[in-house]
């Protein structure tokens, strides 16, 4: 009796046992804490840490330390030498040359160098391999040539002056060939570099672990001094969740967090234990863009009043709570800021509804304006998140009712919502994109993109794609500076857009934390950073 | 016996033919392209989308493309992640562990609080404890994991720092996904034991082993909890696909490697093979539990003649 009595419970526990075990591995925790250890917790985990393999920019935001490019751009926005000792770019645009660092080794122990360099080029155009969003960061690419072992020309089918913006972007970073070669998948959790760090391990949806090299002995170009990297280790915890991720922080297992909520911002502001870090986002701002083919946004005169309608400092003050400044334009002000943009269009309901009497829209008796007996209805295309739909596009909404024009939120899942971007079916989107060049204005508004990715404006402006053209040619950084200002204010012009917010990237830190930097794309580069005892 | 379980897993291959079909139907279900769909968030060349589109067959008769999905799984091969360009058989081993210690030691957390809980209502019926006791379980239930697992890391590790928040791995990382994966399965064993003891309390055998002279603890454990817990036994193969929904929420919250996660990362990141792979093999899994349930059942309740 008593046998059977156990029997029972034997297998109870087998048959969950046989459905579960085969796979049952041994998962360690990295003891990484003691010993100048740092660990930060990430809102996602990366697909791949492959830097050239990878659409994601979380990849990015592990490896800055771990592998290294031939140019670095700083906050500042400047071109600096960095694997590359200078470079450049020939009068036709469709070559640039590099001079290469004679000192440099990567993490196993072979030589950089021009043929390295051309090596991972060749490799991201490879069509057996499947490169992310590393293919778009080349162009036009027609290859490299070798000229001696430190100088390396790499060359253009047609100028394609973005390319010095995506040299110095985690994209482009060089990796070791013969890890490439030798090492098969381990590339993907493994990637080998030159940089102040190495990866060390990685283990899935857990955490990857990075640790100092002891032979760098350079001076990294965000920092004023030589040598290998401060601290020991730096382990980046995947926590998707935000609570538990501002949890750890707090209790003190971790260190820093990437992406504080909006709701946790003040109390972590308030906390003299800690430090909250923002810095401007590269790329396209949270923006709607409007359909111009649907009517009545056909009209431009409609698009114009409901970019005075709309009441960004809403946005600000009830979602953003401090995450986020006002957007003006199609590019955030760190990639290009003028007072010229800044003054296109104030928050100004009465100018909204005299441009909307005028395109013949009257004030109707439910409070929605009307002409010829229709109702002045937008549908404005929203991701649904499980929650509900985007915010912002609530915001929108209640904003664009105030002067007379009734928003219907399309809520739905991504699939739909981009096809329905794709065949411009809807009053258009609100979207956002990362982008380290203004040439991310080309995917946003040149007409070829219309049905892809990401002109969902559905605009076809001959004087705009000239522009954009001209952008890609024109290597003078003040020239090109000229054309996409000239760029944006067309857009804005012709109101394309409703610029929402420029978004930051918020990490918050313990306040022994010190010495974190930031690259342009707002990773943090570590090398120099400590934890006080 | 053996032909039983030959005629069992006969009726499970139309169930699996379901499963495949409407696994397969999704790529197709989902409105617009899905080579479009899957590389929305690339910056993307022509040549990229061709050679995706090349990659996962689309260019072939439906027909032909679901007999090599089918031919495929059944050599294993699930086919490569989009995201992560590796295979999905790999990564659905990678995280079956995680989710597998996760499942057993909130098994235990079910058994280890549910089983007393039911037993003390039972035996101490409409009494203060009976209401005690099925208070907290009717608590578990009405409680949602997420929110039971938020509590226990605001107490255990922000306030007592007793117990780390996140990571998969050894024992103490276990204890909270555990229990708050473990305490709605626990509220609902409670309950059932509860029932079910109750029924067998009442029965002549019962009264026989009292009549006889046995103790009250000899006989509540050995004559009416044994058979009082065969149902339960039944509840371990419906609980398996509540835990994994469960398990979704959990590894989440206490950002636990596992399959749960694995899926919700590849529905976000419309990563089709790896949502395909995980959910036929989980509704493999689980109809193949429901098997074993079923044949475990037979043999512990001898009144269950098979044959």
């Amino acid at each position: 009796m008593r046998a059977m009595h156990s029997r029972q419970w034997l297998i109870a526990i087998a048959v969950i046992l046989a459905a579960l075990s085969p796979g049952v591995r041994a998962l360690r925790v990295a003891d990484a804490q003691g010993g100048g250890a740092l660990t930060v917790a990430l809102d996602q985990e990366p697909p791949t840490l492959d830097p050239h393999a990878s659409p994601s920019a979380v990849t990015y935001q592990i490896i800055a330390s771990v592998a290294e490019n031939l140019l670095y751009r700083g906050p500042d926005g400047k071109l600096v030498p960095w694997l590359a000792e200078s470079w450049t770019t020939a009068r036709d645009g469709k070559s640039v040359t590099f001079k290469l660092r004679r000192d440099v080794k990567f993490h196993d122990g072979t030589p950089f160098n021009a043929e390295a360099v051309k090596f991972n080029f060749d490799r991201i155009v490879d069509p057996k391999f499947k490169a992310g969003g590393a293919r778009a960061a080349l162009g036009s690419y027609a290859g490299s040539k070798v000229v001696d072992e430190f100088t390396v020309q790499v060359l253009f089918e047609t100028p394609y002056s973005p390319f010095l913006n995506s040299v110095a972007s985690g994209v482009l970073s060089i990796v070791s060939p013969k890890s490439v070669r030798e090492g098969g998948d381990l590339v993907h959790t493994r990637p080998v570099g030159t940089g102040p760090f190495m990866m060390k391990d990685y283990v899935g949806k857990d955490h990857a672990t990075m640790v100092r090299f002891p032979g760098y002995a350079r001076k990294a170009p965000w920092s004023d001094r030589s040598g290998p990297a401060l601290l020991e280790t730096v382990v980046w915890k995947f926590v998707p969740e935000p609570g538990t991720r501002v949890t750890t922080l707090e209790s003190g297992e971790t260190q820093g967090i990437y992406l504080v909520p909006a709701q946790s911002l003040p109390r972590l502001e308030k906390d003299s234990a800690l430090r909250v870090e923002k810095l401007p986002w590269p790329g396209v701002p949270r923006i709607w863009l409007l359909n111009v083919t649907k009517p009545p946004f056909d009209d431009v005169r409609v698009r114009r009043a409901v970019n005075f309608a709309v009441d960004k400092e809403a946005f600000l003050t009830t979602v953003y709570r401090g995450t986020g400044l006002k957007a003006f334009a199609p590019l955030t002000a760190v990639m290009l800021d003028d007072p010229t943009l800044r003054q296109a269009y104030p928050f100004d309901p009465e100018k909204a509804k005299a441009l909307l009497g005028e395109a013949g829209w009257a004030p109707g008796g439910d409070g929605i304006r009307s002409k010829g007996g229709a109702r002045l209805e937008i549908v404005l295309n929203a991701i649904e998140y499980g929650g509900g739909a985007d915010p912002t596009a609530q915001l929108i909404q209640s904003s664009l009712r105030d002067v007379g024009i009734d928003v219907k939120i399309k809520a739905q899942a991504r699939p739909p919502w981009y096809e329905d971007n794709y065949r411009c079916a809807t009053h258009g989107p609100v979207m956002f994109l990362r982008s380290i060049d203004p040439d991310g204005l080309w995917s946003l508004f040149h007409s070829s993109q219309v049905g892809a990715n990401f002109n969902w404006s559905c605009v076809k402006n001959a004087k705009l794609d000239g522009l954009l053209a001209d952008g890609r040619r024109e290597s003078d950084p003040a020239r090109r500076r000229a054309i996409y200002l000239a760029a944006e204010k067309l857009a804005l012009d012709e109101a394309l857009t409703v610029p929402l917010v420029d978004e930051l990237a918020v990490w918050a830190f313990r306040a022994t934390v010190q010495g974190v930097k930031y690259n342009f794309n707002a990773y943090p580069v570590l090398s120099d950073a400590t934890i006080r005892r | 016996m053996l032909t039983y379980v030959g005629r069992r897993l006969l009726a499970v291959v139309p169930v699996l033919f379901g499963v495949t079909l409407a696994v397969f139907s999704m790529l197709f279900l989902v409105p617009g392209d899905p080579v479009k769909i899957m590389l929305a968030e690339f910056v993307t060349t022509p040549d990229q989308v061709a050679r995706m589109r090349a990659q996962l067959h689309l260019d072939e008769p439906v027909l032909q493309q679901y007999g090599r999905f089918v031919g495929n799984a059944l050599r294993g091969d699930l086919g490569m992640s989009i995201r992560s360009r590796r295979p999905v058989a790999t990564e659905i081993g990678e995280n079956l562990g995680s989710t597998g210690r996760l499942a057993l030691a909130s098994m235990v957390v079910a058994i280890a609080l549910g089983v007393p809980l039911g037993l003390i209502a039972a035996l101490g019926r409409n009494s203060w404890l009976d209401v005690a006791a099925m208070g907290v379980a009717l608590l578990g239930v009405a409680m949602p994991s997420f929110w039971l697992g938020f509590l226990l890391i605001f107490v255990f590790s922000l306030h007592l720092g007793w117990l780390p928040a996140t990571g998969g791995g050894d024992l103490p990382h276990l204890v909270m996904p555990a229990v708050a994966l473990g305490t709605i399965a626990a509220a609902i064993i409670a309950r059932l034991t509860r029932s079910s003891m109750l029924e067998v309390l009442g029965q002549d055998y019962v009264r026989t082993a009292r009549a006889k002279g046995l103790g009250g603890f000899a006989v509540v454990v050995r004559h009416a909890l044994r058979n009082a817990l065969i149902p339960v036994v039944t509840v371990f193969g419906l609980q398996f696909g509540n835990l994994l929904a469960g398990a979704v929420i959990v590894e989440t919250v206490f950002s636990r490697p596992g399959l749960g996660r694995l899926i919700v990362g590849a529905i976000l990141s419309k990563d089709f093979p790896l949502v395909q792979g995980t959910v036929l093999f989980v509704a493999t899994a689980y109809v193949l539990i429901n098997v074993v349930v079923d044949m475990a059942y037979a043999y512990v309740d001898p009144r269950i003649r098979i044959g």
